[in-house]
């Protein structure tokens, strides 16, 4: 089960890092070797192999079966659980000795120390990620290049699931059968908006049939089995919808019962005026057809049908003279105007079909139209078998009496829930054996970096490189990287990136209490989304370091965060760049509104919660959750009056149990208390005032964020972090412990480079893990 | 069809969190084969979970008194009307949503074993849990049906950062599982759910154009099939299995289709056409919980009052929901709220939220009673669970379920009772005795110990 570690190791690598920053102890140089027999065994003999050893193997766990050193990177799974089980104090059980404090960091501090042996310089794995299937931004922006309109058909498929804070993780991006309804459904109106199935070259036709006319005495006329039968001399009308004014063509089928010596005459009027009589000579079985042309005004006309001469005799002398003359009229068509313009097709239409097919060549037309198409959907050549296969779906709508537009439209239909579609591939077919390492192709890598950095299919550059060979050139990648970036498309990067590691997206859930926080309302809620993302986009663009992000000298504002931010001279609607000047408290996006309201409760600040988030998405080390069954705070009730919420968590703290995450949390969370649960500033919490000071596990102490910031700042931690959350999120899995390799090699380079944001995708698309995929079959 | 005009659209549907006219629906339904007074036909026993987060305080969830003659404590006063339809089951235990060994994450782990048992794989980037309790039934009872199943909810998946300590956010969004590693996405808006039930594309295309259009349908159908059997012959492992659930979601299809051809030809869909016009009033989500959950309660009873599916799960708020229900005064959120720490008033505002909710459960049940079917009402041929996956939402522990049941499945259920079973029972056993009843017979399900007693009396 390759996958089954990965929550856990995202988890112990980062605590390792945050050990580094926030942790006692001094740094280990790489490459220290680590005395097991000195440092770990005697703790586990004190406290495991009672249950865990020679005499016991709870578990299947034997702690004393080892001759000098364990093989920790080989038994990489079982001491991960191991050291998962100690840190969250699962072991030793309650009723046994407990190690202390120092004893139980010391050995999950080992035991990451020991993991981490990682030799870089050897064969490393690159990984290897499951078929992708679309996300629903990636759903919504590949048909959006693929067919040229924007028609948000995603809208309305479920949520995809999260896993390491990204719904675009390959394992947990499953089928259940709504979302292929779903994606049935968009097809097919994704294919009827984008194609119009029956293009008129020539003037529209408009049929009058027999029931719409209306006549009076049933003796007369009637309608039957679909026919108007004129049986005496009458008239019948229908209204007739002339959309403009011009030439038009007016055909009747007639026949009628011939008796007597004339045919029987139909007259055809226009808003009264007789325009045309004929002679209808054909009989029942062969209807003919009565046509001439007419001017008409635009607007309802009346179309008039009228029978004049009946003659019914059944005693004449001569026989032949003898009969029932009548007249029916199957339709009357109204084809117009002779100077009819067609409708200019959509462009989506044109640039799928550019020309109809002449007569006979249909099938090649059909074939070069689906190859383009599938090429692109399919996100690489389709090959001929696969063509021919689409080419029958044009057959298929011909065979059914519809047109060869109908049957593109089917094609692309039959496309866009194929598999090859839905899912991104990187077959093995052909390749060495399993286990082994292969570098990606040109086209694979190409929608790597396309689905990276726009959430979308390669455009007509990637695609022309790759048909070139020339996009694994690392050159050539890094200035698509720097075109890419600058795109439009980037956007997709702000949003989709920025806005789940930053967990904007929440923002949409956040309820502040309306009665506490009468300020806020949409207009606030977007316009603080808003900022974090033109700052995200601004550093994208701008390319500029990293670190900006933690402590940076501009932002964007509108009118109404500025007023909501206490700063002056900002009006209006629009967001404009703003430089931030020494005395504000702003600068950085733990500052920002968003991320100050989204880690907030709906009635108050929550130091712990903004704690955490800073753990997680900046020093990429979250804190276990607090044990189940928390101890009553007994001083809770009275207290809540009589202590400011700094002072009642700091009681809570006393107890051991919470001590060692919220000493890490709360001090991180109680710098930015001067922002309220909305961002606003202020300096006091109810009746007391605020106190932002702290101090690091670590010993360092600050007084306020702006200290902070710069702790955070100097540090490696959060830069290694943003490469991990990227890393993660430009592979679609979680990270693996081979992938700290990769991480260490971006992260020199950002060092070497100021930490340009460039820098850091660049690294990325640079990388093993990127660049690579080792085939199914090892599983480790 | 002449009645139809006499119905006020306008009454229809509105979602204003009042009973709804669906009642006048029965005047155009088709009159069922089950449904006629003929004893010919047995109506159908449907099944349906509904659930509640976050657990529950259990001192105003359980009836002091077992037996016939129970009391009501406050969480349960909404379901007073109901109380003869109620079957409390007290003493249930799920084991397998304890850590053992998996560390924290209690939240992802209640609702991923509530309906399957399984103990799920601690990990953000894979899923494995395994096939719940409802999708086994629909393997069998959703033969007979449009839809083998439904899954509705009111709360989308989370859009991103953690959900739950390791524990990837599919776990704490869905209750229901295909297979281990498919969850079934539910639908959270009334028009979508309404639409697809009784006014889908799918379904138009067989009423309206049984020729060309449905030929089209089943040749693209036929086309991805292909196409995803010759990639199956080249991909091995975890890319294997991501083909192999889109197979079958593409067969799930195929299988609507003929189902909803069989019911045109039989004349089962007639009427369906006036409900799709009603329908029309139906809005997106609207912002009030109460409006919503009644709205996709309404759809659940439609739904079965319509025999278009015979298995339902509702999930009244994702695992760890955090929602202020600002309506009912509490303007903390709910997951925030349940680690009470035993504090009287974060005590009593959960018990109000556990009301609240069962406020909504109250509403469907209603509903399904009011609507006749056979000789009895639809819920007497129903059965319902309600209830969540964790028992205290401060302690997290798994044992002592708040879950109750209602309706009679169609007579082998003894509702109006309290019972209490001994400690440390597996809920498993009560999945495992109404799959009996969906005829769905196994020897075990998750970590059942045999079949849950006294359900008949």
């Amino acid at each position: 089960m390759a996958k089954a570690g990965f929550g856990v190791m995202m988890i112990r690598f980062s605590s390792l890092i945050v050990a580094l920053l926030i942790g006692a102890g001094s740094q280990p140089a790489s490459g220290e070797s680590l005395e097991f027999e000195k440092e770990l065994k005697p703790l586990l003999s004190e406290y495991c192999t009672s249950c865990h050893g020679k005499e016991k193997q709870k578990a299947d766990i034997n702690f004393e079966a080892y001759n000098g050193t364990p093989a920790f990177l080989k038994e990489r799974k079982h001491w991960e659980r191991v050291q998962e089980m100690v840190r969250t104090r699962e072991m030793p059980p309650e009723n046994k000795p407990q190690p202390s404090e120092e004893e139980r960091a010391a050995m999950v501090k080992f035991i990451d120390l020991a993991l981490a042996q990682l030799d870089c310089d050897g064969a490393v794995s690159p990984g290897r990620v499951t078929i992708r299937r679309l996300n629903r931004a990636e759903y919504n922006n590949t048909v959006r290049d693929l067919i040229g309109i924007d028609f948000n058909p995603a809208a309305d498929f479920p949520s995809d699931d999260v896993g390491f804070g990204f719904d675009n993780i390959a394992d947990l991006l499953s089928m259940p059968p709504i979302l292929m309804e779903k994606y049935l459904a968009a097809a097919e109106q994704i294919a009827t908006n984008a194609i119009v199935a029956e293009v008129h070259a020539e003037p529209p036709v408009h049929r009058v049939k027999p029931r719409q006319f209306q006549f009076g005495d049933e003796e007369v006329i009637r309608l039957e089995n679909g026919v108007l039968g004129l049986y005496r001399t009458g008239k019948a009308r229908a209204a007739l919808e002339v959309p403009s004014e011009g030439e038009y063509v007016v055909t009747i089928r007639a026949f009628g019962h011939q008796a007597g010596l004339e045919a029987p005459r139909l007259a055809v009027s226009i808003d009264g005026k007789e325009l045309k009589v004929f002679d209808v000579k054909a009989s029942e079985g062969s209807v003919g057809t009565y046509e001439f042309t007419t001017r008409l005004k635009a607007g309802k006309r009346q179309l008039e049908v009228a029978y004049l001469n009946n003659y019914n005799v059944q005693d004449h002398a001569d026989p032949k003279l003898n009969g029932d003359r009548n007249l029916f009229v199957q339709s009357v068509d109204v084809q117009g105007p002779a100077d009819f313009q067609p409708a200019p097709l959509p462009d989506t239409h044109t640039r799928l079909i550019p020309e109809m097919p002449p007569p006979g060549e249909e099938m090649a037309y059909a074939r070069k139209i689906l190859s383009d198409f599938a090429s692109r959907a399919y996100r690489r050549p389709a090959a001929a078998a696969e063509i021919e296969r689409l080419v029958k779906f044009v057959e298929l709508a011909k065979a059914e009496g519809g047109s060869f537009t109908e049957g593109i439209q089917l094609a692309v239909q039959a496309v866009l829930v194929s598999p090859k579609f839905l899912f991104r591939w990187e077959l093995d077919v052909g390749q060495a054996g399993a286990g082994e390492v292969r570098p990606l192709n040109a086209y694979e890598l190409a929608s790597r970096l396309s689905y990276f950095l726009w959430s979308s299919m390669p455009d007509e550059e990637l695609f022309s490189l790759a048909e070139e060979g020339r996009l694994n050139d690392p050159e050539v990648l890094q200035a698509q990287v720097r075109r890419m970036l600058l795109d439009p498309k980037s956007k997709a990067l702000v949003e989709n990136f920025a806005g789940q590691w930053l967990q904007l997206r929440n923002l949409e859930m956040v309820t502040p209490d309306p009665d506490l926080f009468p300020d806020f309302d949409e207009p606030l809620r977007v316009a603080m989304r808003r900022e974090t993302e033109l700052f995200f986009d601004a550093i994208m663009r701008e390319d500029r370091s990293l670190l900006e992000f933690i402590d940076a000298d501009f932002t964007f504002l509108n009118g109404r965060l500025a007023k909501h931010y206490g700063i002056q001279g900002i009006e209006g609607d629009q967001f404009q760049r703003v430089s931030l000047s020494e005395s504000t408290s702003r600068g950085g996006i733990l500052t920002h509104g968003s991320i100050l309201t989204v880690t907030s409760n709906p009635t108050r600040t929550s130091p712990v919660n903004r704690g955490k988030w800073i753990l997680e998405q900046i020093l990429g080390s979250p804190p276990p959750p607090p044990p189940p069954d928390v101890p009553e705070l007994p001083e809770e009730g009275h207290t809540i009056q009589s202590a400011s919420l700094r002072e009642r968590m700091e009681m809570h703290r006393a107890n051991p149990d919470c001590a060692t995450c919220h000493n890490k949390m709360d001090p991180l969370g109680f710098a930015f208390e001067n922002f309220d649960a909305i961002g606003a500033w202020r300096v006091m919490d109810g009746r007391f005032p605020i106190d932002p000071s702290g101090t690091l596990p670590g010993g360092q102490s600050f007084n306020g964020p702006e200290e902070l910031k710069q702790i955070l700042k100097t540090q490696d931690t959060f830069v290694r972090t943003f490469i991990e959350k990227m890393l993660t999120y430009a592979l679609g899995r979680g990270l693996e412990y081979f992938d700290k390799c990769a991480v260490d090699a971006i992260y020199d380079g950002l060092r070497q480079n100021e930490y340009r944001f460039s820098t850091l995708v660049i690294g990325i698309v640079t990388s093993d893990p990127f660049l690579m995929k080792q085939l199914e079959g090892d599983d480790t | 069809m002449s009645n139809r005009q006499e119905i006020p659209r306008r009454t229809f549907l509105r979602g204003l969190g009042t009973a709804m006219a669906l009642p006048l629906l029965d005047s155009v339904l088709p009159v069922r084969a089950f449904g006629s007074s003929s004893a010919a036909a047995k109506p159908p026993t449907r099944m349906a979970f509904l659930f509640v987060p976050n657990g529950a305080h259990l001192p105003d969830w359980t009836p002091r008194t077992v037996g016939a003659d129970f009391d009501l404590p406050p969480i349960l006063q909404p379901l007073a009307p109901l109380k003869e339809d109620l079957l409390v089951l007290s003493g249930l235990t799920h084991d397998k949503g304890r850590a053992n060994g998996d560390g924290p994450g209690d939240h992802a782990r209640s609702a991923a074993v509530f309906l399957t048992g399984v103990q799920p794989l601690k990990a953000e980037g894979a899923i494995r849990a395994g096939i719940s309790a409802d999708q086994l039934a629909a393997r069998v009872a959703g033969k007979q049906t449009r839809f083998p199943s439904l899954q509705l909810g009111i709360e989308p998946g989370r859009q991103s950062g953690q959900c739950d300590s390791g524990y990837s956010c599919a776990y704490s969004n869905n209750i229901s599982w295909r297979d281990e590693s498919t969850p079934m996405a539910k639908e959270t808006n009334p028009r979508l759910v309404f639409e697809r039930l009784f006014a889908s594309e799918l379904q138009k295309d067989v009423v309206e154009n049984q020729g060309k259009r449905a030929a089209y349908k089943k040749s693209i159908l036929d086309f991805v099939l292909e196409d995803a059997k010759q990639l199956q012959a080249k991909v091995g492992g975890h890319d294997r299995q991501k083909l192999d659930e889109y197979l079958t979601s593409v067969r799930e299809i195929e299988l609507r289709l003929e189902r909803a051809e069989r019911a045109q030809r039989i004349g089962e869909l007639q009427g369906f056409d006036a409900i799709a016009e009603y329908g029309k009033e139906i809005g997106d989500a609207p912002d009030s919980f109460e409006d919503h959950a009644r709205l996709i309660g309404d759809m659940l009873v439609l739904a079965f009052q319509t025999d278009v599916t015979r298995v339902a799960t509702f999930m009244l708020a994702n695992e760890g929901s955090n929602r202020a229900y600002r309506p009912i005064g509490v303007n903390e959120g709910h997951h925030t709220l349940s680690h009470h720490q035993n504090d009287p008033e974060k005590l009593a505002k959960i018990s109000r939220i556990n009301q609240f909710h069962a406020r909504q459960l109250a509403y469907v049940l209603g509903r399904l009673k009011s609507i006749k079917e056979g000789e009895g009402t639809l819920l007497d041929n129903c059965m319902i669970v309600y209830g969540a996956g964790i028992s205290d939402g401060n302690r997290h522990n798994n044992e002592n379920l708040p879950i109750l049941m209602a309706g009679k499945a169609g007579g082998t259920i003894l509702p109006g009772r309290h019972v209490a079973f001994s400690q440390e029972t597996p809920m498993c056993n009560l999945l495992l005795s109404m799959l009996d009843r969906m005829g769905v017979h196994e020897p075990y399900f998750g970590d059942s110990t045999g079949r849950l007693p006294w359900l008949e009396g």
